[in-house]
């Protein structure tokens, strides 16, 4: 694979998405093509817009590995966001994860239970469930906006690697070490 | 004196406490951008009690007048308790601060009010620890 931030990045991660896609939803939390459909909903969702117009800077969800589940790797879901707009949202290498503006990070439970409704993200963060790196005033400043932006991973829906059965799970494993090699 | 870092201490156990750390990193962040509100930190003395109930997590902050410990859990007598929901925590971080001053007629002040009314957020001591309420709202906002 290019190397990431290239266009020839994005070419390859397109034509790999266009493969992925080919399966109907609802999909996996955290794959690429589930991440193609929260794009779409963030770029569509008017109340979004409103809560993060001023909002300037890069917000990754940093997904940590679960074997257990069969995610052997840790997933970094990249969100560009820009004054209300969502430029793009792609599964990308761990260092460029890790550069985001803004790194949240949990367990596959912890995600899990975000989209589910059972933990606000907020709350996550004040009981140490979910960790944040970078700067702490600027996040609370969009406080209505990173709530928004959880509220709509839920609305996307699909299926978590804890619901699938133990084939369905080998599957997903195959699927997601391809994604490894790669995302590089 | 103003400016110059915040002398804050993260007690045992409070570095790994979300909200404990969360709000210890906010305000030494805040003094940074603003380095104005050094003043207000070291002018504050006494011990402040915050709770997000819903969160079911706590945290106690000593004041001394030149530095701050941030405890997890309830440490000593406070002269302020707050308990409220995680989210109004953070929109309590959003209150403007204008003249030196929080300002409570703009939409996340009159939120502040109206939650006080209707007991969403419960400040005990607010009115016999005016002026501290008023400089930890100063040291806690973002705005």
């Amino acid at each position: 694979m290019a190397q990431y931030g290239t266009d020839e990045w994005e070419a390859e991660y397109q034509a790999m998405l266009a493969d992925r896609m080919k399966n109907p939803a609802p999909y996996i939390y955290f794959t690429p093509e589930w991440a193609a459909l929260y794009e779409k909903t963030i770029q569509n969702d008017e109340p979004y817009k409103d809560a993060a117009k001023t909002w300037e800077g890069t917000v990754v969800l940093h997904v940590e590995k679960s074997p257990e589940w069969g995610l052997d790797i840790d997933v970094y879901v990249f969100m560009d966001l820009w004054h209300g707009e969502c430029r793009s949202i792609r599964i990308v290498p761990n260092d460029a994860g890790e550069a985001g503006d803004f790194v949240i990070t949990g367990s596959l439970e912890r995600w899990e239970q975000v989209a589910k409704k059972e933990l606000d993200s907020t709350k996550g963060m004040m009981q140490g469930k979910l960790k944040l790196k970078g700067d702490l005033p600027t996040i609370v400043r969009a406080v209505r906006a990173s709530q928004r932006l959880t509220d709509l991973s839920a609305d996307v829906g699909g299926f978590f690697p804890t619901e699938l059965n133990d084939e369905q799970k080998a599957e997903f494993k195959i699927a997601m070490d391809a994604l490894a090699k790669v995302l590089g | 004196m103003a400016g110059g870092e915040p002398e804050i201490t993260m007690a045992p156990g409070a570095e790994e406490a979300g909200m404990a750390s969360m709000i210890a990193d906010m305000i030494k962040t805040n003094i940074k951008n603003k380095p104005e509100r050094m003043k207000d930190f070291n002018k504050l003395r006494g011990t402040i009690w915050i709770t997000a109930s819903d969160a079911e997590t706590e945290m106690t902050m000593e004041f001394t007048g030149s530095s701050l410990t941030v405890s997890k859990g309830k440490v000593g007598t406070p002269i302020l308790a707050i308990e409220t929901d995680a989210t109004t925590l953070l929109e309590l971080a959003n209150i403007e601060i204008k003249m030196g001053m929080p300002y409570y007629f703009d939409e996340t002040g009159r939120m502040v009010i109206k939650k006080l009314m209707s007991k969403e957020l419960k400040i005990k001591g607010m009115f016999a620890h005016t002026v501290a309420l008023t400089r930890m709202t100063k040291l806690l906002s973002v705005k």
